[in-house]
């Protein structure tokens, strides 16, 4: 009862003082604001990198020619030319959990020609069981064949990006395009898949016959890596170990040589696409971080401030009665009390915020009860933290020291 | 009759930075009893107010004793000094001190939010009632004339049922006829039976007390009942007579 009038005693107070209590709010509005968009922002971007590896393949992984750490192309200019078609094979034939291996080659920046039009893509060499291997087929037509591969077949599949750039909304089923200075016929249109777990556009490539690729396009004897998928997920990590041992003999690599190839499995995929949000999300936390310290800071010295100016009212308080804690609880409150209202306007202007940015750009955003719950908690902290020097100082002031002030 | 405060051998003693100590009060013993109307008179600077603050336990004595009845206040911690003040002690002060966009029942609200009591808003409105501002309840100070503010202040100071009330220089703020009105309703207080010490440096003022205690350079110089007792309601009557003339 007594605690409720207290309470009830210092949120009065709070109205009669909006100027200051707004003031007073203004640092951790928008330290809350960032803190929400930060986690609206981080949770979508955790839900598109879980999207992005569903569109990977939870089941599958991947075989890259070269060795090094980073998943894409091999860092250095020189191809590596150690990775075959018969490495795709042996493999497939030897473990048992493979369910199916799509070996492919590609290049990036090809250019492509129809008629008087041109546009860049990358331009994959594959074989048929690419479709099956990424779940990913043709929207209309077909897709490569084992027979246009044993004829070295002039046939490719395109993806809608590509699509649309040459053909506009045509038909490009049975049109000729030209890739590089090879006529190839267009036979069926890939569906749509959108942004890699790199962060590519999947959308703008080129299918060809994978013997079509290394003899008429790139005339290599090598493939660029192989996409591998598994009867049995929790048999993963033995793959991995087989395909490592398996490369690493037919390579005839020494003991003390590194692996020229890498295996990439899903969590390497996730890893690194959270790398790539992580930075973004660093500095808004930065930004939400810095400002909710500063708020804090502003806040303890108005408060002090407002110590020193209601001297009169703490003087007042103390002789009618109050005790020194009481004072204490009142200004700790009042100070909680605004940075929670702040806490509580920033959420709700970072869902806007989030809500903008979702429109505005292309970041995913989620809005979510964590970033509630972080936000209310976040302020109230500051509230408690930079409202306990004032405080102190309130309730150490004597009666008659304060009558006097 | 029953002692409400006392005083024993009360000294204050400032002392700054190792400097000559100042004594504010030397060796004070007096007792303030239940029913008594108390004027303590002196010059500014000769601790009138300092006596004020030590028996109404804002202050604690350098050396000495103080009994608020019946407990040995100068050996009670802050809380429980607290304590005292909000049930047995008012306070009136020249500036009035409303807590200022607040209305009058809420500033006399005050001192029952840190007591125990329920029912805070009936008994704050029968303080203001006593007081004669039973129609200002929700009025702010800003709202209120100097006289009428003061008055929300005696029924904040009343509001506790308090064992005795310390005013410092009520009327110190106030014009002539506002101070007789608030001199006329600290004797209506006094013949209902209320305990009250007027700190006052004005010999008009201390002539509407029972008792005169004069302090001078933090000694008593002299305690004495006042067989003079002026009537303050006179005192306003003959005010607004003369003012009617006019």
């Amino acid at each position: 009862m007594k605690t409720a009038r207290i309470i009830k005693s210092s949120f009065m107070g709070l109205g009669k003082n909006k100027l200051r209590s707004f003031l007073m709010m203004i640092g951790i509005v928008i330290g809350i604001t960032a803190v929400t968009i930060v986690v609206s922002a981080g949770l979508g971007a955790q839900k598109k990198v879980m999207t992005r590896v569903k569109k990977f393949g939870l089941e599958s992984l991947m075989v890259f020619a070269g060795g090094g750490r980073e998943t894409g192309r091999p860092s250095s200019g020189q191809p590596v030319t150690t990775l075959k078609l018969s490495d795709a094979e042996t493999i497939k034939s030897t473990i048992p959990a493979i369910a199916e291996v799509a070996p492919f080659n590609r290049q990036g920046g090809g250019m492509i020609k129809y008629k008087e039009k041109s546009s860049t893509a990358m331009i994959f060499g594959v074989t048929p069981t690419w479709a099956p291997v990424w779940s990913w087929y043709t929207e209309d037509g077909d897709f490569i064949s084992d027979e246009d591969n044993s004829r070295m077949a002039r046939v490719c599949v395109i993806a809608p990006t590509l699509q649309k750039e040459l053909f506009g909304d045509a038909n490009p089923i049975g049109e000729q395009i030209r890739i590089g200075n090879v006529l190839f016929q267009i036979k069926g249109i890939m569906e749509a898949r959108g942004i890699s777990p790199g962060g590519g556009d999947m959308d703008n490539r080129v299918y060809v016959p994978l013997s079509t690729y290394m003899r008429r396009i790139a005339n290599v004897d090598y493939i660029a890596g192989i996409k591998i998928r598994l009867d049995d997920v929790e048999k993963m990590n033995e793959v991995v170990v087989d395909i490592q041992s398996i490369l690493r003999e037919r390579h005839v690599l020494a003991h003390d040589e590194p692996d020229d190839f890498r295996v990439i499995t899903p969590k390497a995929v996730t890893e690194f696409a959270k790398k790539v949000t992580g930075t973004f999300n660093i500095f808004l936390v930065l930004v939400a971080g810095i400002s909710l310290i500063s708020g804090g800071f502003v806040i303890t010295n108005i408060m002090l401030i407002a110590v020193t100016e209601r001297r009169h009212e703490i003087g007042l308080r103390l002789a009618v009665g109050a005790r020194s804690r009481d004072i204490r609880f009142q200004f700790l409150l009042e100070t909680i009390a605004i940075t929670f209202s702040g806490g509580v306007i920033g959420v709700l202007l970072g869902f806007f915020g989030a809500f903008i940015l979702r429109l505005a750009t292309a970041i995913p955003v989620l809005i979510s009860w964590e970033g509630i719950v972080l936000g209310i908690v976040f302020s109230s902290l500051v509230g408690l933290i930079s409202g306990i020097q004032p405080a102190k100082r309130a309730s150490d002031l004597q009666p008659v020291d304060a009558l006097r002030g | 009759m029953h002692i409400i405060v006392q005083t024993k051998n009360v000294s204050k003693v400032y002392q700054k930075n190792g400097g000559v100590p100042i004594y504010a009060l030397r060796n004070i013993s007096l007792s303030i009893t239940e029913g008594e109307f108390i004027a303590i008179m002196g010059a500014s600077g000769s601790g009138k107010s300092t006596l004020m603050n030590i028996a109404g336990c804002l202050d604690r004595p350098s050396e000495g004793e103080v009994i608020i009845d019946g407990q040995a206040a100068h050996t009670l911690d802050n809380e429980a000094l607290a304590r005292i003040r909000n049930q047995k002690i008012g306070f009136v002060f020249q500036s009035f001190n409303l807590l200022p966009n607040t209305t009058a029942l809420e500033n006399v609200e005050l001192p029952l939010i840190y007591s125990d009591r329920n029912n805070i808003s009936g008994l704050a409105k029968e303080a203001l009632n006593k007081v004669g501002l039973a129609d200002r309840l929700s009025h702010t100070p800003a709202e209120l004339s100097g006289g009428q503010q003061q008055r929300v202040a005696i029924a904040r100071a009343l509001v506790n049922d308090p064992e005795i009330i310390f005013a410092d220089e009520p009327t110190g703020n106030l014009d002539l006829r506002s101070s007789y009105e608030i001199m006329a309703l600290f004797q209506e207080l006094h013949e209902q039976g209320r305990t009250i010490v007027v700190v006052t440096h004005e010999p008009d003022i201390a002539e509407y007390a029972t008792r005169v205690i004069k302090i001078s350079d933090g000694n008593i110089q002299n305690d004495t009942s006042n067989n003079h007792i002026r009537k303050a309601q006179e005192d306003l009557k003959k005010l607004i007579e003369t003012a009617e003339v006019k």
